[in-house]
């Protein structure tokens, strides 16, 4: 055991990987969160009574994804909410049905992640996105440093039943589809 | 009927939960949004001044990161500067180094600007800033470069360009910076040391930087201008080849402060360099020196009242031109007078800037905001001294010719008065435009009014345009107006300033968060460039020239591990020369430039880089019989380690690892070859973070 602790340490002290702009990874894990919140069905959501925001990453992003969650975990507890959050960080390759979510939040992937994503929508999982490219592949939210900083929200993913967002969200998100990618 | 009251009061009492439940849910909601809301306004206000969204920036600019720079193995600000899209490097007989800018008269220092924090530095002797060409890049969070004038604001022009280097002074909240402890140790016995710190309290923030560099580079050279007649035909034979001294000493102490609506910069740069090809072109000895320094001062003050901002700004700047060289060889001959022991000089002339500027903004009609206010400049030099051998015995002790034959006018002023009207307007969410102009007057000729228009379309996510007009101009610097009885230069103040028409139109490709292709195209209509040589040595408005060409960028990865950056600039034209009534296709600038970047990460602490430098032919000016210049490609590495657990990165980089040959043009009838550049080096970097 202690063995395999050390060595979690050492591959976590050595992880590495993709260049993220850390001003953009800060705005989506200031602002993903509290659109959770927005969900009119959130209570349906809940993983024991908790929402779960679930980080998937490429195991050379761990350093990241674990930077992220500790971020999201100092930044939640500012805020007024009636349910308790909980970060989980889960590898791209060990991602399956028995994954507990609320939400998903993935970083760049060598791979494909359309199963994921149909895979969250059928659940009713909230999905957002690092890049914006992963709407394209079915994913429900991404946030871009424009001229502004804009919400993008996959118009094609409306239409599920599960996903149900206060009307004021509408008004501030831009809609888009996989073609205007 | 107890019941029945029971059960009014439950019902009474579920209602007003419901009610007070429902209220709460709104209260929350709406806590949420307005939390949402103003979390993004304050992403967009850190984006927008951290240029993160260049993209949708109405110019043409390039963003560099400092750390990323860093793991490049880069040194200081010059070598960035060549990383850019269109720039290049020119130097001359002081060695005063000088990017161009899509190859815009490459004989003159200050068609850019550099601002240090906003801080305008370029000298007023030369307005140039070869001086701060070798800010160690570790002093530097973020460089800004702004092709085109497109970037003129408040009232400072941007001819050809102008480059802003933002130092770790730059604070915001959850995104401050640690302090710093740097060495390096390079090739020619260079040797660097610095930090930087930040001090504060929740109304009060100081930040202090300072480096001390030196090395003892020299570099082949000759035979020098002598050979060609310089000072003389009698004297030619004199003439020698040796190393160049372009040696380097300077130290540099930066402040920077705010308190509530107030801020300070300051900064004293105290630069020494060899006196490298000669003032008068005679090979210099080892220890002749020149020395810029330049100071600054700078108070601001920022206060937003409603839907006004208002910003007010009032400084000083001091630099001088001081040098202290051997001028001529032994036994020359000047009109008869033998020096045996060759001629000395001492040349000092120190200017002050004051300035004044008051901007006000106001957003309070929907969808406009409207900046006006003034500028006002006060130029002037405020200490002169000229010292030579003896002219009339040509004994070497120095004799003080200040009063009887200055080289520099020592009453030279120049006062500035600059208006400008601006007003940024949406469209709609995805159509902006910004329209104003510039007025200008001097004490000397006026550049008069100088409009701007620009529009940027994001036609949806990925794809954004720009257009641009703006027109600008240059005025004329110290050495031009105000040189005196000197055989190279000669100043003159009915120079009109050099002024550009620039059109440029942009194509922005985002190909994914953090990658994209860049295009733009742009032509250039430059007039009443100004321009001397040896053999007419006043400077005049000699030349208009039109300049067009595009530059491309690639910005993005290959894998997961790596990141790459590519550009490519191609630019040509024609100059007419007015006196001569001929044209001449654009001479002494690279047509192709190419430059790029590879980063791989081997693991969270160690990447291997490499940069890639490709500067094509240059022609010369007519008349000019020498060969083109030649181009010529370097290739850099570098090996770059952070230990995270101790917070400290090691660096380690060569430059030019194939030992390419890379020339700077020289003038005509100045050193008959061109000036040689370093070739291989090495560099160590060791840093430190608390």
């Amino acid at each position: 055991m202690k063995r395999a602790a050390l060595l979690f340490f050492i591959l976590a002290s050595y992880a590495y990987g993709y260049t993220y702009n850390k001003l953009l990874l800060k705005a989506q894990a200031s602002i993903f969160p509290k659109i959770i919140m927005l969900d009119k069905k959130l209570y349906e959501k809940l993983v024991d009574g908790k929402i779960v925001y679930t980080i998937v990453y490429e195991k050379s992003d761990y350093y990241t994804a674990s930077e992220i969650g500790k971020f999201i975990e100092s930044n939640y507890r500012h805020t007024s909410t009636q349910y308790a959050f909980k970060i989980n960080l889960v590898e791209f390759s060990e991602f399956s049905s028995k994954t507990d979510a609320t939400a998903i939040y993935i970083l760049n992937s060598d791979t494909q992640v359309q199963e994921l994503a149909k895979y969250a929508n059928k659940k009713g999982i909230i999905t957002f996105a690092y890049d914006i490219n992963y709407l394209k592949s079915g994913f429900l939210f991404s946030l871009m440093l424009e001229k502004s900083a804009v919400i993008y929200l996959n118009k094609e993913n409306l239409n599920s039943n599960k996903i149900d967002f206060v009307d004021s969200l509408y008004q501030i998100v831009n809609f888009i589809d996989k073609n205007s990618i | 009927m107890k019941r029945n009251i029971l059960f009014t009061l439950n019902r009474v009492f579920f209602t007003l939960l419901l009610i007070f439940s429902f209220t709460s849910l709104n209260a929350q909601t709406n806590d949420l949004l307005e939390s949402i809301y103003n979390e993004m306004e304050q992403f967009n206000r850190v984006a927008t001044v951290t240029k993160q969204n260049e993209n949708y920036q109405p110019y043409i600019i390039s963003v560099f990161q400092g750390e990323e720079l860093e793991k490049l193995g880069v040194s200081n600000l010059k070598e960035a500067l060549l990383l850019t899209p269109g720039v290049d490097m020119t130097t001359d007989n002081f060695n005063n180094q000088t990017p161009i800018f899509r190859g815009s008269n490459s004989l003159s220092y200050g068609q850019s600007k550099l601002f240090i924090d906003g801080v305008s530095v370029n000298n007023l002797f030369f307005d140039a800033y070869s001086e701060y060409l070798f800010l160690p890049i570790e002093m530097i969070k973020r460089l800004e470069v702004v092709r085109g004038p497109g970037s003129k604001i408040d009232g400072v022009n941007a001819y050809a360009g102008s480059i802003n280097v933002i130092t770790y002074a730059e604070d915001f909240e959850g995104f401050e910076s640690s302090d710093k402890l740097i060495f390096k140790y390079g090739s020619s016995e260079y040797k660097m040391g610095g930090f930087f710190k930040t001090l504060k309290t929740d109304e009060l923030k100081l930040f202090v930087d300072f480096f001390y560099q030196e090395d003892d580079k020299k570099l082949p050279s000759g035979p020098d201008g002598l050979s060609l007649g310089a000072l003389g035909a009698s004297n030619i034979p004199l003439s020698r080849s040796g190393d160049a001294p372009v040696w380097l000493k300077e130290y540099s102490l930066g402040l920077s402060l705010e308190y509530k609506d107030f801020s300070i910069k300051a900064r004293v740069l105290e630069h020494e360099k060899g006196s490298a090809y000669g003032i008068n072109l005679a090979l210099p000895e080892n220890s002749d020196r020149v020395k810029l320094p330049s100071y600054y001062l700078d108070i601001g003050y920022d206060k937003k009242v409603g839907d006004f901002e208002l910003n007010v700004d009032t400084g000083i700047k001091y630099d001088a031109f001081d040098s202290y060289s051997k001028l001529a060889p032994d036994d020359l001959n000047l009109s008869n007078v033998i020096f045996n022991d060759g001629i000395y000089g001492e040349h000092f002339a120190a200017q002050q800037t004051l300035y004044h500027s008051l901007y006000v903004k106001y957003d309070g009609f929907d969808n406009h905001l409207i900046t006006m206010g003034y500028r006002l400049v006060r130029e002037e030099t405020i200490d002169m001294v000229s010292k030579l051998s003896n002219r009339t015995t040509g004994d070497v002790e120095l004799v003080d010719y200040s009063d009887t034959l200055p080289f520099f006018d020592k009453n030279a002023k120049r006062n500035i008065f600059i208006f400008s009207l601006q007003d940024e307007f949406w469209f709609s969410d995805n159509f902006s435009f910004i329209y104003g102009f510039n007025y200008e007057e001097t004490s000397y000729k006026d550049a008069g009014v100088e409009p701007r228009v620009s529009m940027v379309y994001q036609l949806d996510a990925g794809n954004i345009f720009k257009a641009i007009y703006s027109r600008s101009h240059r005025n004329a610097s110290w050495q031009e107006m105000f040189t005196m009885n000197n055989l190279a230069r000669v100043g003159s103040t009915n120079l009109e300033p050099e002024i550009v028409d620039a059109f440029e139109v942009a194509y922005i490709k985002k190909l994914s968060s953090d990658s994209h292709v860049k295009t733009n195209l742009f032509y250039l209509i430059n007039k009443d460039q100004i321009y001397n040589s040896s053999a007419n040595p006043e400077y005049k408005n000699a030349m208009d020239s039109d300049i067009y060409g595009f530059e491309i960028e690639y910005k993005g990865n290959i894998s997961n591990l790596d990141k790459l950056y590519l550009n490519y600039s191609y630019v040509t034209g024609d100059s007419y020369i007015k006196d001569e009534h001929r044209s001449e296709s654009l001479s002494n600038a690279a047509h192709h430039l190419a430059k790029g970047y590879y980063i791989y990460n081997i693991d969270r602490g160690l990447s291997l880089s490499a940069i890639a430098k490709y500067v094509g032919s240059k022609s010369r000016v007519l008349g000019d019989r020498r060969e083109k210049v030649e181009a010529y490609s370097t290739f850099d590495t570098a090996m770059h380690y952070k230990n995270i657990k101790h917070d400290f990165s090691l660096t380690f980089s060569i430059k030019n690892i194939f030992n390419s040959t890379v020339k700077f043009p020289s003038a005509i009838d100045t050193y008959s070859q061109d000036y040689e550049q370093e070739r291989r080096t090495f560099l160590v970097t060791l840093k430190k973070e608390f």
